[in-house]
């Protein structure tokens, strides 16, 4: 995908755009920090780029709308799905069963440990 | 109490506690790979503290039995995905099997509707041809034939559009057996529920009760209210209740106007469940919307030809000397095709009524035998704008794209969704499932992913801006 040319990166957009979808669904953020990067490279790369290689990468661009589209849909859906667990994990805070009864407590302190405000030492 | 007693009472606790814990992990264990299962915590109960020499002591934890680690925002958000995405999923179905019809050559049964673009060309060209040499029978023939061969296509095509409505009906239709059999479960589940656990997470009962919603929001759109009791009410996303508590209320279904409605009671609901989501929701909107709109489309076509063809051969002279009725009220019909009565229902129902090619008017009112003159204007209707504005050639491309549009929308809405319904799979199994994944970890994934695809959107926009913008200042041709 991602190939080297005359010391220079030869991608194929369509491929960078489709494996980033992926990615994004697979939440493989390692594979899409990778990506960011190579095409951080790309991008500073495309100024010294020859006519006939420009000519072909506006090929490309324009034939990448569609990949795009869903690209971009996937973006806003993980948006949409992180705001949703951002506010879980503030919700979390206090319980995670919403419908149910409080959590009981899950403390780990063994039973000789000494006891706290709620053990009604105070 | 005595001091060494009390504390023989403590480890003997402990112990009891930790033996009751240990059994829950192992539960976890052994249900490692079971679908659906979600892992359970022990829960702890302090012991209430005692007094030993003028000094409260605690007495350590009892285990209180266990509590899954659920998240029911999380799984009701995936529900909703999952609604969205199964009602692209069979809205796409339907889709790809209409756009397959209007394919050029595409070798169906229903090829033919593929060929009507070339059909309305061949149609408008006959009248050229006959425009050079009006008197000739062969050419005469040739206006008939390519007459036929567009209207047997059109008639095809809406033939097997109706046929492909008939087909997602049933396919609706087939979905409220499991529909109803999932609510009737969940009813069950929730009486279930409500008597052994109404005051903590139920275990194994939710498990089930999630996988049975997750299926039913794969078939149609619902909301969800917990009740008292760990209970859970099921409503469609319009309010009609079909789950409440320990009771369910099913789905009927009858033919209305021919096709299949769905009822709660006496309430039709079709239109609610349209919009709702789940397979159902793709499968009406493909029926009541999708389907109709390319019909209808087929319908202006069919009606702008044959009305305008046969306005045009009735103020014409055939080659018997008779005039239509626009030269003469009075004189019978010059039509070539069926004249619709309506727009609605043209397109099933176009033919081709002469049967004689000598009573195509090639003359103009005022010509003789040899006059081609309406036989011109009757090939340059294939410029005129008889189709909603729009010449028959544009208004059928036009339709073919915007048919082509349509799909690839949903093809990207679709690929979307169940993106989105992985991502939350991927959350809830790390919240849910048994592995050493925790919930910290997940959500810092999540928006490390989140952070680095819009880091290569963004850069990618950028490349395509500047490449398309530098791809026409240096055309290479």
């Amino acid at each position: 995908m991602l190939q080297l040319r005359d010391g220079r990166f030869n991608p194929e957009l369509k491929a960078v755009v489709v494996e980033a979808s992926l990615a994004l669904a697979r939440l493989d953020a390692d594979r899409l920090e990778e990506l960011a990067l190579s095409c951080q490279a790309l991008n500073r790369d495309l100024s010294a780029w020859s006519g006939q290689e420009r000519a072909e990468m506006a090929r490309e661009s324009r034939e990448l709308t569609g990949e795009m589209a869903i690209f971009e849909r996937v973006v806003e859906a993980t948006r949409a799905n992180l705001d949703v667990m951002s506010r879980l994990r503030q919700l979390h805070d206090g319980q995670r069963e919403y419908g149910g009864s409080p959590r009981l407590r899950t403390s780990r302190r063994g039973p000789w440990g000494p006891t706290g405000d709620s053990d009604g030492n105070h | 109490m005595g001091t060494i007693s009390s504390a023989f009472h403590l480890i003997s606790g402990a112990l009891n506690a930790d033996q009751a814990a240990l059994s829950i992990v192992a539960n976890n264990v052994a249900n490692a790979n079971t679908t659906g299962y979600t892992e359970e915590k022990p829960n702890w109960q302090e012991n209430s503290p005692v007094c030993i020499n003028g000094v409260y002591n605690g007495t350590g934890v009892t285990e209180t039995g266990a509590t899954s680690v659920r998240d029911r925002v999380l799984l009701e958000r995936l529900d909703q995905q999952q609604q969205l995405a199964a009602a692209s999923t069979s809205r796409l179905s339907a889709l790809n099997t209409i756009q397959a019809l209007f394919m050029p050559d595409s070798g169906s049964a229903s090829a033919t509707a593929g060929d009507i673009g070339s059909d309305i060309t061949s149609f408008f060209n006959s009248f050229s041809s006959l425009e050079a040499n009006p008197t000739n029978n062969a050419m005469r023939q040739e206006v008939l034939s390519a007459a036929t061969t567009l209207a047997g296509d059109i008639s095809n095509a809406a033939d097997g559009l109706n046929a492909q409505r008939m087909a997602v009906d049933q396919e609706a239709a087939g979905v409220i057996p499991q529909v109803n059999a999932l609510t009737g479960a969940i009813a069950q589940l929730n009486a279930q529920i409500q008597s052994t656990s109404p005051d903590g997470d139920a275990g194994v009962l939710e498990d089930q009760r999630q996988q049975d919603l997750s299926q039913l929001s794969q078939l149609i759109g619902v909301n969800q209210i917990s009740t008292e009791n760990n209970g859970l009410s099921i409503t469609t996303t319009s309010g009609q209740t079909l789950v409440s508590e320990g009771s369910n209320n099913p789905i009927t279904s009858g033919m209305v106007n021919g096709v299949t409605h769905f009822f709660v009671g006496t309430t039709d609901i079709t239109g609610q469940l349209a919009s709702a989501g789940g397979s159902l929701g793709g499968y009406l909107t493909a029926r009541d919307q999708d389907i109709p709109g390319v019909l209808a489309s087929l319908d202006q076509l069919s009606y702008g030809i044959a009305t305008a063809v046969n306005a045009q051969n009735n103020a014409g002279i055939d080659l018997n000397g008779i005039g239509g009725t626009g030269v003469n009220p009075l004189n019978p019909p010059l039509n070539i095709f069926n004249q619709p009565a309506a727009v609605a229902g043209s397109a099933a129902a176009m033919t081709v009524t002469m049967a004689d090619p000598n009573r195509i008017a090639a003359a103009g009112p005022a010509g003789g035998a040899g006059d081609n003159s309406n036989a011109a204007t009757l090939a340059g209707l294939s410029n005129s704008a008889t189709v909603n504005g729009k010449s028959p050639t544009d208004f059928y491309s036009n339709f073919v794209t915007m048919l082509g549009a349509a799909v690839a929308e949903v093809q990207t809405e679709n690929t979307a969704q169940n993106a989105s319904v992985t991502q939350l799979q991927n959350q809830n199994n790390s919240l849910s499932a048994v592995n050493l994944n925790d919930e910290a970890a997940a959500m810092q994934q999540l928006e490390r992913s989140y952070q680095a695809a819009s880091q290569v959107f963004t850069i990618l926009n950028t490349i395509m801006t500047s490449a398309l913008n530098l791809g026409v200042q240096t055309a290479v041709t």
